[in-house]
């Protein structure tokens, strides 16, 4: 009797080391979908247009308010009179959320169990978090946002299909794409995406994303593809201003060719100088 | 007998777990999957061999005519400029003064690469697949990393990364008093990447730098502490710099956003295009 007994338990205990061991080898490279790699945008044509079913600009019939149509307008004006708009990036302002998902230049992504890491190469690297923690408190807010994430098993087969990430906390000022296409100044901006490969072709990657903004009168939802690159290559990136553009503070100004401060357009008032004690030379 | 059997289903579940858990992966690697912060940063300067102080203090075997270039450096800055330090361009650092680490960064390890994830970019990628370094790669500030890792004690898990870094472009300095590297971009960057044999909180990146401006190789052992609770902080350079030049000149942008002069009785630039007078 006690002999059966001891043997059963040690049955009983094999079973549980068989599971747990099944378990942790499931948790492990098992687990996540095949995203590991460097990722291109599919839709290089249409350059960084938000929608990239549409060109950029007034073509992608943005969902703006009123308020908001009136400054996406005078941004694309400033920039057909040769000014940036509302597109800060010409003075290394941080693109942010959600244009960063545009994909303008390579991608990497890296899995970890509690982080998934989108490496851009022209951007800050994107850091979602999956360990089911909330955002901290006292998380400054920022371009990109704080990111948290979800993996789901759609088809119940023990492997993740979809990574579904919810972005908040940001500051701004922002724009979906170069065109100066804004979001609300009052940064309570929350962008949804659902990213996961495609059925059919594993070497694609789609992500839906979603953005609420105060900016548009209603939820936006654009659908962003990605392709696979199997040979990666890696550019080295620093954003520099452009040689001949000079920012002071908000204001944009030129170089001159003899190396004098220029207005960028007509009537341009001259930067304040009232920190100079000195007549100017 | 049944005893025997019971006995030998529990050393075979003992075993078990040696068989099946991945010791081939994540295993076999040292831990330094971490965030890490350089304890010298944040301290109103980041010295290259952190032993000693910046500057002239760090003591650099440069030749003769990188010592003046660097004194030269020194002087400038103490009149307001630069020198050779390419900071207030927000350009990026460039191997090795990437490795100081100004802002915390993250190690990712994979079987044929390891990443340095810094809070900015760039991020580094030590190959560490037996690749050689290409032939067509264009120069880079950073250059290009492969690697090996290395298991020192025959324990069957690795203790060190050795890194080799070449095929680079300038301008780049060591650190930001303008302690110059040769303008010949020759300069090989090697290292030993390894984990404290008493604290594993503790990461060594032995960084010896082989440059034509300098007299001999230059060996520094800098070090990281390991973050238990990661914080990561967006922080772009280009708009915490203060620094900003026109044509030649250096000044300042105050906190309202507005142009300051650097130095005592600089003159404000010269604002002949604009129609408008100055305000």
């Amino acid at each position: 009797m006690l002999r059966t007994r001891c043997a059963m338990t040690c049955v009983g205990f094999l079973a549980l080391l068989l599971a747990d061991i099944a378990l942790a080898s499931a948790a492990a490279a098992q687990t996540y979908p095949d995203f590991e790699s460097q990722w291109k945008t599919l839709n290089a044509d249409r350059g960084d247009a938000w929608d990239p079913s549409k060109p950029p600009g007034l073509a992608q019939q943005p969902p703006l308010t009123p308020e908001y149509q009136a400054i996406f307008e005078a941004s694309v004006r400033d920039q057909a009179a040769g000014g940036r708009g509302n597109n800060y990036k010409s003075s290394c302002v941080l693109d942010g959320m959600p244009r960063l998902m545009s994909l303008t230049a390579p991608m990497e992504i890296l899995i970890e169990p509690r982080l998934t890491f989108f490496i851009f190469q022209n951007a800050f690297v994107r850091r979602i978090h999956t360990d089911g923690a909330p955002m901290p408190q006292d998380e400054p807010p920022s371009y990109q946002g704080h990111a948290t994430g979800r993996w789901i098993d759609e088809n119940g087969d023990g492997r993740y299909d979809a990574l579904e990430v919810e972005t908040r906390n940001f500051k701004g000022p922002r724009a979906f794409e170069s065109s100066g296409l804004p979001l609300h100044n009052d940064n309570q901006t929350v962008v949804r995406e659902r990213l996961a490969l495609d059925k059919s072709n594993r070497d694609i990657l789609h992500n839906v994303i979603t953005t609420h903004d105060s900016a548009l009168t209603r939820p936006w939802t654009v659908h962003k593809t990605y392709m696979r690159e199997r040979n990666p290559r890696w550019e080295e990136y620093s954003c520099q201003p452009p040689p001949n553009a000079v920012f002071i503070g908000l204001g944009e100004y030129r170089l001159s060719p003899d190396q004098k401060l220029m207005p960028l357009r007509p009537g341009q008032p001259p930067p304040d100088l009232h920190y100079f004690r000195q007549p100017q030379k | 007998m049944l005893e025997r059997h019971a006995i030998g289903i529990v050393i075979l579940a003992a075993l078990l777990p040696m068989t099946f858990v991945p010791a081939a992966a994540d295993m076999k690697y040292p831990d330094m999957q971490s965030q890490w912060r350089n304890p010298t940063a944040g301290r109103g300067g980041n010295p290259w061999d952190p032993n000693k102080p910046m500057g002239l203090g760090q003591q650099a075997p440069l030749t003769p005519e990188y010592q003046a270039t660097f004194e030269a450096s020194l002087k400038a800055q103490k009149e307001g400029s630069q020198g050779n330090s390419r900071g207030s361009t927000c350009e990026i650092a460039g191997m090795p003064k990437m490795m100081n680490f100004s802002e915390r960064m993250e190690i990712v390890i994979r079987p044929n690469i390891v990443y340095f994830i810094p809070v900015q970019v760039p991020t580094r990628r030590i190959y560490t697949d037996g690749r050689t370094f290409p032939k067509d790669a264009p120069p880079t500030l950073g250059g290009y990393s492969i690697g090996r890792w290395i298991d020192e004690d025959g324990d069957g898990r690795y203790d060190v990364l050795e890194a080799e870094t070449r095929n680079f472009k300038g301008p780049r300095v060591f650190e930001s008093t303008g302690l110059p590297l040769h303008d010949d971009n020759q300069t090989i960057v090697k290292e030993r990447i390894y984990l404290d044999k008493s604290n594993s909180d503790i990461l060594h990146d032995e960084v010896t730098t082989i440059d034509n401006a300098l007299t001999r190789p230059w060996t520094v052992d800098r070090i990281y502490l390991r973050v238990r609770k990661p914080i990561w902080i967006e922080k772009n350079c280009h708009e915490s710099n203060p620094h900003l030049r026109i044509g030649d000149e250096e000044y300042f942008l105050s906190a309202d956003g507005k142009l300051m002069p650097v130095s005592k009785g600089q003159l404000p630039p010269d604002l002949r295009y604009f129609e408008q007078a100055a305000r």
